[in-house]
């Protein structure tokens, strides 16, 4: 087992890149011929090359079960690369020259033969590239394999040694708590948590991190952000694909596990965190957690009136005819499984208290977006009476996390005309033309902050576990059918189900 | 009264005065934007916000200079709203007189150009004020030499935000540096200062902060014995890049400077006190680089030694290569990667030598000097080339890339290639305004360098 110790910063790194230079290291990808690999993790690691945030050194070594050379395997690299760079045309100079630090080694997570001969070849690169035993592990695999390969990478020594070690899981952690309990004891048990980088490719997304920004770097918006000024929140991830070739995932899944579990509910703990005392990993986190603690479990006779699950039947979508859910590729015929989830949510506390966090998540959604919109409470007199005021909206802040990234901010203000009439305006704060750089992918941040060691936007297993007793009882309330599952069509907005939740109250949904 | 239900789209506008005032100006920019926020304007939806991010003042002494002012800045708007004004300034034209032209699209970008003849045109400040937007940073480009220490460019600075030069075109190149260097200490707590030409080093910074990043060669900083660079010029040509390279590391590690002397060829040697009791020799030459910027970096070179381990970080710009397509040699050619002979792929070269030679050629023989970024020594130009190969592959561009060449011990060269994305003037000035060009590496590299020349 290894830890991050502390040391002094490279003083020669200072002002570049606010200090985020990495060491070199080999970074292995188990699931190398894989799709997430292929589509993510190869381009995003070629991107970082040509910013030139790749020291020397550095190389990749892909593991999986194919029988590839080194030269096939970067055969496909190149190929992938060409095709899923965000940055085009591919850029051959640097592409030569990142090609001619990637490897291949055949390993079979069974043998472990395999994981010991993947152990000389990491001995032999590391000499030859003077990476000082640096290594990274990312699993690019299905989650059933984590359990094995860790245990492998134990057993074969892979987790100890000079310089760092680090393991990389993707989502899902688990699918309840009981399991996500297992998964964590079992990688703790080869790596220090330090070391384990749990990723969700959502907090990597600029604008994410950018809700921590918008709201502890400006003196303005802090006080304004509680249930004394605040009506309720809205937060919608809502994709118009369906399950596309993830059928036989999706199906054991469902939203409320593959969205809410993680995207959303890491969402609504930024919205909602007390700030932290600094922009570190721990400390964040440790906000993070205090507010998936403070939200109010659901219970199983809750669930009724306080959750809607839907799932899409055939409908438009984007003017194009879709099949239902059922009818998808690897999808039972009769299944129940969700695939929109509307919620709910109180978080009790000082901060807080009576303001419902509303949270909608959907496949087959009229479009893409993810937001999430703040309303405030009305003003407490009608100054300019009812007449003027009647083309008045509350006002709203809306955090646009994708696309149209930015930040909008609804107020009221007069009609220029005789008379006093009032309607709402927005200023708006767009991301793509505000900053003069681009914006990069969320795995190219997240795969540099796991080079340099830093976790701050990865999800720590408290915060897992504490996601799954939120969800669990949902869950359980759901198999016993309450509420029932309601059809939508493809297209809209979900169940109808879902505005009642909100309308009972007074409220409705915003039209993203 | 209400405006139209739905006005019909308006395309871009433009507008041209001659002999006009800033306040005719100012109407036909404001006449623009209440028909753009007109023609937005539906019956269920209001205008749309102005939405500038910055404006860029552009200041040009010639025709050729506004014209790449204009270029680039339209370049830069047409993802960026913003609001470009390019000043064009004859101050020495007699007859005083403002010709004015505005472009503006509805998609919130306006550039106003001013040719401003006569005693006008030395009051920067005083024409664009009037234009400028109330709560967006104003950024000042100056193109060529600003006059720095004159009342003109202090009041500029008055009203800006920050000030981007660069010094790669600056004409007096040792003047300017000095009054860059002034500038920078002098300047109001709140201006960015920014120079093209520091944007440039960024790839040269990583490559060499990349090399001792890991922490087990974090006490090489330590046991930097050596350092050589060779820039693209002729004479003494344009020395700042490289100054400022050497201000940054030696201000970085807090290395005290003990001497400097300058030879013929643009030489430059000079002796820092490290730790407090260490010797670390730099140095610094023209060399002749068809295709570079005047004094651009084109090879530096680290050479020390820590804990018994000797080490040699070799860094060149588009080394020059002979791969040919030649016969087919079957699968897998290699061949050398370097030509032979010439005198301008020194960075490549891992030569030995001592820095004992050093100091006693820089300190005592300064009619003489030949210190490059290899350490040749006089008479010893063509030292034997080091054996690198590379795999031929699809023929790359390589005409943006640096060669990482790094030794450590005794093991094998380590060779990384990166790409210097773009260095042209629209890329490096959207760079250095998205951070605002406030820069305290640069303003303490910028002292440390000049430091250095004027122990000259």
């Amino acid at each position: 087992m290894s830890t991050t110790a502390t040391v002094a910063p490279n003083p020669l790194a200072e002002g570049l890149h606010d200090y985020r230079v990495a060491e070199p290291a080999l970074m292995v990808i188990f699931g190398a011929t894989g799709d997430l690999s292929g589509r993510k993790l190869l381009p995003a690691l070629y991107n970082l090359a040509k910013q030139r945030l790749l020291p020397a050194g550095f190389a990749v070594v892909g593991a999986a079960i194919d029988d590839l050379t080194d030269d096939a395997f970067r055969k496909r690299a190149s190929a992938k690369i060409s095709e899923f760079s965000r940055t085009q045309p591919v850029d051959e100079a640097v592409l030569q020259s990142f090609l001619d630090a990637v490897f291949y080694v055949k390993v079979d997570f069974s043998k472990l033969d395999d994981f010991k001969s993947l152990g000389r070849k990491l001995d032999d690169l590391d000499h030859a590239r003077h990476v000082g035993g640096n290594r990274v592990f990312y699993c690019a695999t299905p989650p059933p394999t984590y359990e094995t390969i860790t245990e492998q990478l134990k057993a074969a020594g892979l987790n100890a040694g000079e310089g760092y070690h680090r393991i990389v899981i993707e989502k899902p952690f688990g699918n309840d708590l009981k399991s996500a309990r297992e998964l964590n004891r079992m990688v703790q048990r080869v790596f220090h948590e330090d070391s384990v980088f749990r990723i969700d490719h959502y907090l990597g997304k600029e604008t994410v991190q950018n809700i921590m920004a918008f709201r502890f770097a400006n003196s303005i918006f802090e006080p304004i952000w509680n249930c004394h000024l605040i009506d309720s929140v809205q937060i919608t991830a809502a994709e118009e694909i369906g399950v596309e070739n993830r059928g036989a995932y999706y199906d054991k899944a469902g939203t409320l596990r593959d969205i809410v579990q993680n995207h959303a509910l890491q969402l609504l703990a930024l919205t909602a965190m007390e700030p932290p005392v600094a922009f570190e990993a721990n400390a964040v986190r440790d906000e993070k957690v205090k507010v998936l603690r403070a939200i109010r479990t659901i219970t199983e006779e809750e669930a009724a009136k306080a959750t809607v699950r839907g799932q899409y039947a055939s409908g438009w979508v984007l003017g194009e005819h879709v099949h239902g859910y059922r009818e998808e590729p690897n999808v039972a015929p009769g299944s129940l499984t969700e695939t929109f989830v509307a919620l709910r949510l109180f978080v009790d506390n000082w901060r807080w208290a009576g303001v419902p966090f509303y949270i909608r998540a959907g496949k087959r959604m009229p479009k893409r977006t993810t937001e999430i919109r703040v309303l405030f409470n009305r003003p407490p007199h009608l100054t300019f009476g009812r007449q003027a005021a009647q083309e008045l909206d509350p006002n709203a802040i809306t955090l646009r996390i994708q696309p149209e990234e930015g930040i909008s901010l609804k107020f009221g203000a007069k009609v220029p005309a005789a008379g006093i009439r009032l309607r709402s305006v927005a200023m708006d704060f767009l991301y793509a033309s505000s900053f003069l750089v681009e914006v990069p992918e969320a795995y190219e941040r997240l795969l540099l902050d796991c080079m340099i060691g830093d976790p701050t936007l990865f999800t720590r297993a408290d915060e897992v576990e504490t996601a799954w007793t939120l969800i669990d009882p949902i869950e359980a309330a759901w198999r016993e059918g309450r509420p029932p599952l309601q059809m939508y069509p493809a297209g809209t907005w979900g169940p109808t189900a879902a505005a009642k939740l909100l309308e009972t109250e007074g409220r409705e949904w915003h039209r993203p | 009264m209400a405006p139209a239900m739905s006005s019909p789209p308006v395309d871009a506008l433009e507008w041209k005065g001659e002999g006009v005032t800033i306040a005719e100006v100012l109407d036909a920019l404001a006449d623009f934007r209440g028909k753009f926020a007109q023609a937005q304007s539906t019956d269920e939806d209001h205008p749309h916000p102005r939405n500038s991010v910055m404006t860029l003042i552009a200041v040009a002494a010639t025709e050729a200079e506004e014209k790449l002012a204009q270029r680039i800045c339209t370049a830069i708007a047409v993802h960026h709203p913003s609001l470009a004004i390019v000043v064009r300034e004859e101050a020495n034209v007699k007859s005083g007189r403002i010709d004015a032209s505005i472009t503006a699209s509805p998609a919130h970008y306006e550039l106003v150009t001013l040719q401003v003849r006569g005693p006008a045109a030395t009051h920067l400040a005083g024409l664009v004020d009037p234009l400028l937007v109330s709560g967006v940073p104003t950024y000042i480009w100056w193109l060529g030499t600003p006059p720095f220490g004159s009342k003109e460019l202090r009041d500029a600075l008055d009203i800006a935000d920050a000030l981007v030069v660069d010094s790669g075109g600056f004409a007096r190149p040792y003047h300017s540096f000095m009054g860059l260097a002034d500038t920078s200490s002098h300047a109001h707590r709140r201006l960015g200062l920014a120079d093209l030409q520091w944007a440039r080093l960024d790839p040269w910074r990583e490559s060499i902060a990349q090399f001792f990043a890991p922490v087990a060669r974090r006490p090489y900083l330590s046991g930097i014995s050596e350092i050589g660079i060779d820039y693209a010029g002729a004479g003494r040509g344009n020395r700042i890049p490289s100054a400022t390279l050497i201000g940054w590391i030696s201000s970085a590690l807090g290395w005290k400077l003990q001497r400097a002397v300058g030879g013929a060829g643009g030489v430059v040697s000079a002796q820092f006190e490290a730790d407090r009791w260490r010797i670390v020799d730099v140095a610094f030459r023209s060399v002749a680089k068809p295709g570079l910027v005047e004094g651009e970096v084109g090879t530096v070179r680290i050479v020390g030694t820590a804990g018994g381990t000797t080490f040699r970080l070799s860094i060149a710009r588009a080394p020059e290569r002979t791969r040919r397509q030649g016969p087919d040699l079957g699968p897998a050619p290699f061949q050398h990667q370097h030509a032979t002979g010439g005198e301008d792929d020194a960075g490549m070269e891992i030569a030995q030598r001592k820095a004992a030679q050093h100091r006693e050629m820089a300190f005592q023989n300064r009619d003489s000097l030949h210190h490059t970024a290899t350490g040749d020594p006089p008479g010893e130009s063509l030292p034997p080339r080091p054996t690198v190969f590379v795999r031929e592959r699809r023929r790359a561009d390589n005409s943006m890339v640096l060669l990482t060449l790094i030794d450590i011990g005794g093991a094998d060269t380590l060779r990384h290639v990166q790409r210097i994305e773009s260095d042209d003037d629209a890329s490096l000035l959207v760079e250095l305004l998205a951070l605002g060009a406030h820069d305290p590496v640069f303003a303490r590299s910028l002292a440390a360098g000049a430091e250095l020349m004027r122990a000259l």
